[in-house]
């Protein structure tokens, strides 16, 4: 029999000797899953956070900051710099022919985050009609955009699915004024889509922020002209702001929130897996003990150690593929489009969705294959030196 | 000989087998360790300097709004207010705005001192400096020890909210006073400077205050104090929300995520695992062993003595994993605390509480885990066991 | 002399399933103090049944089972574990030593049930050691000795605790005959010079020599008594 043929058997022998140790296997299988849960969990959460932040920049939009500031919360623009950076190189013109800056500002209003019952920062945007036209994701999709000069609000689904307080139709007190939620919009996968949109003059006049913003978005011909539209809000004297494509600002924060998974979902997943491991090793060793009297039996009709290490490994990676395959299962099911918020840079929540990916789901499935791969390497080298007459007698 | 010695070497019988079982329920009880640890760091860390007969008074709309410097007299003269002082948050940093940010806040330095006199520790002499230096700034102890700040020195602190109307970002700031914790592990990673200095030179948000901290007649007051501060302030351009510190804190905590439920689903997990990796190898343990219990019950052995046998080597089995686990966790904590970033959560070591709910945990550990075994130890007549293998 | 054993009118059937299968129908029995009784017969005629009621390891259906006087049918588990535990010493077929515990400790086993000291259970184990000549090897595992030296600390550890009564399940169907023959001897030593009551279950005919009497066994039924 060729070493193929032999080792073919023994992985059948082996893979249905499975059941007898039903019990012992099926809990591999599942503490192997939970790892993969868990590990998939975090990244999930990352990664939603991530792309979210990713989505919502544009790299024909340059955001433009007071020097020196990080977040648009601690940043000052007047009018008179505003109508300098429509100036600069490359920037589009909108339909009224005059340059496509958004001039903004943002403050934080409160809100009631649904999963805690506790107060959370919500941001209160100001925008002008420019505003839309710099975020062509967003879209009215109940009620209407609101009145230019009033007192009203547009909620974004992200926030309304996260935070209560601002549902359509309600009428809400800030200070001395009461203002109306008159519609919702949407800009899936955005940032934009956590935020309370209003009318920029009606939010300086009432919180009393005079006629300065804190951010302007600035549209431009094209992805190419960004460098020049930079190198200009750099050099301009009368300035003193700082330009870069909405793309890279948020591709920085993206950057920042990796840390909870280096620091907390691989280490997490790390240690548990090694506890998997363990119980993995377990119950190969068991696998390989209780077919001692099989093993040593090829071995004497001339079944060579190898294929009886093969065999003992496949049976381990078959344990670790179907933990990882029940894993997965788990969080596709589980926590796949799960909505989760959590403060971010602009000291305001973010709504997003625990979103999987191929990449993510690769990277947890490696990590049960190794459990699976290091579970069947020491067992099967205990069976491969199985000698053929030994165990006959026991 | 005793039923322990019988039991140990009983659980040793296959080494490899319960050394692999411990290394399982170590990492298990790691994970618990360091995760309950932290949430209880982090729970403290909000409770931390806040006292029962606190309140917290900050503008309705959020408490990153402000309120007019007028409404501090205001609070204080309404019954049942014994002392008020307030702040203004700075969003301070120190040459580096990235990377050297902290907690910096302006504050009254009179009124401050005498409410927050034992969360912020000072020596008279300190504190007669501070009040007396227009520019003074009292430091926590943490950070004069990571920037090597001594008293006396004079440093720049900038914003990253307010400027000066000189066009300077920063305030050069003399050290009066070096300030610790109320206990030797509370974080001390704060400036606290003078409101008047920040006051007169900013370029906007003049004489607004950010939060005003209120000390009530006594804790059962609190209710009606916070009522009527609120009801005062209704329907004027800045309406107030009163609550309590702690409950402030809280909700402020809350907002970076539900840290207590990633705690419990990830504790839970890593416990479901090993729930059934060791109650499975214990069933077919206990099951290769069928034939020795038929024996000892054939000697005379009680049953339910030889239950107690059974449970006892899983909750050893458990104990043993778990005081490694829990031994090891309070070791890497400990480490934790002393590095830069373990070091503003506090202190992380790990608490009696959580180590004594480990130590229970490992026990009902054991018992679940043994049950399976002992209960089929228990049933077994000594007739079916002896002729079993 | 007296009886130590009085079986009278015992019945004992097996359910399988839906079938039952007698195995006494009115069984009596007595046993002498100081006797030592060889059962033999063909294999699944009762005679190891017969041992488990003997050692109250089995319930009868009814009859009665006196051990000395007392009627230790009516005792519950407890009860008869205890009893086991004072009055009657088990040597197995396979000898059924516990493979975590030396010789030594496998022979303290019986004496963790008593309430003796931990000097007076070092003493007696040295001397049910010493009695099957195995002192030397009170620290070797079971593993480490053979078939015939496991079978003897089995008897030591069956003697240990001084019980009046030894019931033995084919001692020696495991061993060679020279082997045999020494542990036949040692029980019998144990027979008349300690005046333990024993019966052993055996196939062998020499080893019924060794014994007082021996009892034919056939279908639930003393069929012939030799003395
Ligand atoms: N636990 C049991 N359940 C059912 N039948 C049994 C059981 N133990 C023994 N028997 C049956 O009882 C009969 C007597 O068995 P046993 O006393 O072991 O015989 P011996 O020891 O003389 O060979 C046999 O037919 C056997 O199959
Ligand atoms: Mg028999």
């Amino acid at each position: 029999m060729s070493l193929l043929n032999q080792t073919g058997s023994v992985i059948a022998m082996n893979v249905r000797s499975i059941p007898q140790r039903l019990w012992m296997s099926l809990a591999t299988v599942g503490s192997i899953a939970l790892v993969v849960a868990v590990l998939l969990g975090f990244l999930a959460l990352a990664n939603g956070f991530n792309q979210t932040l990713k989505g919502s920049g544009a790299p024909d939009v340059a955001i433009a900051l007071r020097d020196g500031s990080a977040a648009e919360l601690n940043s000052v623009i007047s009018r008179e710099q505003i109508d300098l950076l429509g100036q600069g190189p490359g920037v589009r013109a909108g339909p009224d022919g005059r340059p496509l800056i958004s001039a903004e500002l943002v403050l934080i209003v409160d809100g009631i985050k649904k999963s805690t019952d506790t107060k959370a920062n919500m941001p209160l945007r100001g925008i002008g009609s420019n505003g839309l036209l710099v975020r062509p994701q967003a879209k009215i999709t109940q009620g209407r955009m609101f009145t230019p000069g009033s007192n009203e609000i547009v909620v974004g689904a992200g926030l309304l699915r996260e935070f209560s307080g601002f549902e359509l139709g309600k009428t809400l007190r800030f200070g001395a004024q009461t203002w109306k939620v008159v519609g919702v919009f949407e800009a899936p996968g955005t940032v934009f889509e956590s935020e309370l949109w209003a009318d920029a003059p009606v939010i300086q006049s009432l919180f009393k922020r005079g006629s300065t913003f804190q951010t302007a978005r600035v549209g431009l011909t094209s992805p190419a002209a960004m460098p020049a539209f930079v190198k200009y809000v750099k050099d301009e004297q009368r300035l003193q702001l700082k330009a870069q494509s909405e793309q890279t600002y948020f591709a920085d924060q993206a950057e920042r929130s990796g840390l909870l998974i280096k620091y907390f979902g691989w280490p997490l997943g790390i240690i548990m897996a090694i506890g998997a491991l363990a119980g993995a090793l377990n119950t190969m060793y068991a696998s390989v003990s209780s077919r001692a009297a099989e093993i040593a039996t090829l071995r004497v009709i001339g079944f060579s150690g190898f294929s009886a290490f093969v065999g003992t490994m496949v049976e381990a990676l078959v344990l670790s593929a179907l933990g990882a395959l029940v894993g997965v299962a788990i969080c596709s099911v589980g926590f796949n489009g799960l909505s989760a918020s959590t403060l971010g840079a602009g000291f305001t929540q973010v709504a997003f969705r625990l979103q999987i990916g191929p990449d993510i789901i690769s990277q947890a499935v490696t990590l049960a294959l190794i459990i699976g791969l290091i579970g069947g390497i020491f067992p099967g080298l205990r069976a491969s030196r199985q000698r053929p007459l030994l165990a006959l007698a026991t | 000989m005793t039923d322990f010695d019988l039991v140990w070497k009983n659980l040793f019988r296959k080494p490899l087998r319960t050394i692999l079982l411990t290394v399982s329920i170590f990492m298990a009880f790691l994970i618990f360790g360091i995760l309950t640890s932290l949430n209880v760091a982090l729970d403290r860390a909000s409770e931390s300097g806040s006292a029962s007969n606190r309140l917290v008074v900050s503008n309705k709309i959020n408490f990153t709004q402000s309120m007019p410097y007028a409404y501090v007299n205001r609070v204080a003269a309404i019954p049942g207010v014994t002392a008020v002082t307030y702040q203004n948050w700075f969003g301070a940093y120190y040459q580096d705005q990235r990377t050297s940010r902290f907690v910096g806040f302006a504050v009254d330095p009179e009124t401050y001192m005498a409410i927050f006199r034992d969360e912020a520790r000072l020596t008279d002499a300190e504190r007669q400096a501070f009040l007396s230096e227009r520019t003074g700034v009292i430091v926590g102890k943490s950070l004069a020890d990571r920037y090597g700040w001594r008293v006396g020195q004079t440093i720049p602190i900038s914003s990253n909210i307010y400027s000066q109307a000189n066009g300077r970002r920063s305030w050069d700031m003399k050290i009066s006073g070096i300030f610790t914790g109320a206990k030797p592990t509370d974080p001390t990673t704060a400036i606290y400077f003078h409101y008047d200095y920040m006051n007169e030179t900013i370029t906007f948000e003049r004489d607004q205050v950010g939060t005003i901290t209120v000390v009530t007649a006594s804790p059962d007051q609190n209710d009606q104090v916070a009522k009527a501060i609120d009801a005062n302030f209704a329907n004027s351009p800045a309406e107030t929300s009163t609550v309590d510190e702690k409950t402030f804190s809280r909700a402020f905590l809350k907002q970076a995520g539900d840290l207590n439920f990633i705690v419990t689903m990830v504790v839970s997990a890593a416990f479901a695992a090993i729930l059934m990796i060791v109650s499975t190898t214990l069933v077919s343990a206990m099951r290769e062993r069928t034939k020795e219990i038929g024996v000892m019950k054939t000697l005379g052995f009680s049953s339910p003595r030889v239950l107690r046998m059974v449970l006892g080597e899983a909750v050893l089995l458990s104990s043993l994993g778990a005081v490694l686990g829990l031994g090891t966790s309070a070791f890497i904590l400990t480490g934790l605390s002393k590095s830069p970033v373990g070091s503003s959560f506090g202190d992380l070591s790990m608490s009696p509480v959580v180590a004594l709910s480990g130590l229970a945990l490992a026990v009902s550990l054991g018992l679940v885990t043994g049950a399976i075994p002992a209960l089929s130890a228990l049933r077994m007549s000594i007739i079916e066991a002896l002729n079993r293998g | 002399m007296s009886a130590l054993i009085q079986l009278k009118n015992v019945k004992k059937t097996y359910k399988r399933g839906k079938e039952s299968i007698t195995i006494f129908d009115g069984l009596n029995l007595t046993i002498e103090q100081g006797d030592f009784v060889a059962i033999m017969g063909p294999s699944g005629s009762g005679k190891t049944t017969l041992l488990n009621l003997l050692g109250g390891t089995d319930r009868s259906d009814s009859g009665e089972i006196n051990f000395d006087g007392e009627r230790i049918d009516g005792y519950n588990e407890g009860q008869l574990a205890g009893w086991r535990a004072r009055s009657v010493g088990f040597i197995f077929q396979f000898y059924n030593l516990m493979p975590v515990l030396n010789a030594a400790q496998n022979v303290e086993l019986p004496l963790m049930l008593t309430k003796l000291s931990a000097g007076k259970r070092r003493a007696n184990v040295e001397t049910a050691l010493k009695i099957v000549g195995l002192w030397d090897r009170a620290k070797h595992r079971p593993k480490e000795l053979s078939g015939g030296q496991q079978q003897r600390v089995a008897i030591a550890r069956a003697i240990v605790s001084d019980p009046k009564f030894l019931l033995c399940d084919e001692p020696t169907g495991d061993l060679d005959r020279n082997t045999a023959n020494d542990i036949l001897g040692t029980l019998q030593q144990l027979n008349q010079e300690m005046g333990k009551t024993i019966v052993m279950v055996t196939h062998d005919p020499e080893a019924a020599r060794f014994a007082k009497r021996t009892l034919h066994l056939d279908k639930g039924v003393f069929a012939e008594v030799t003395q």
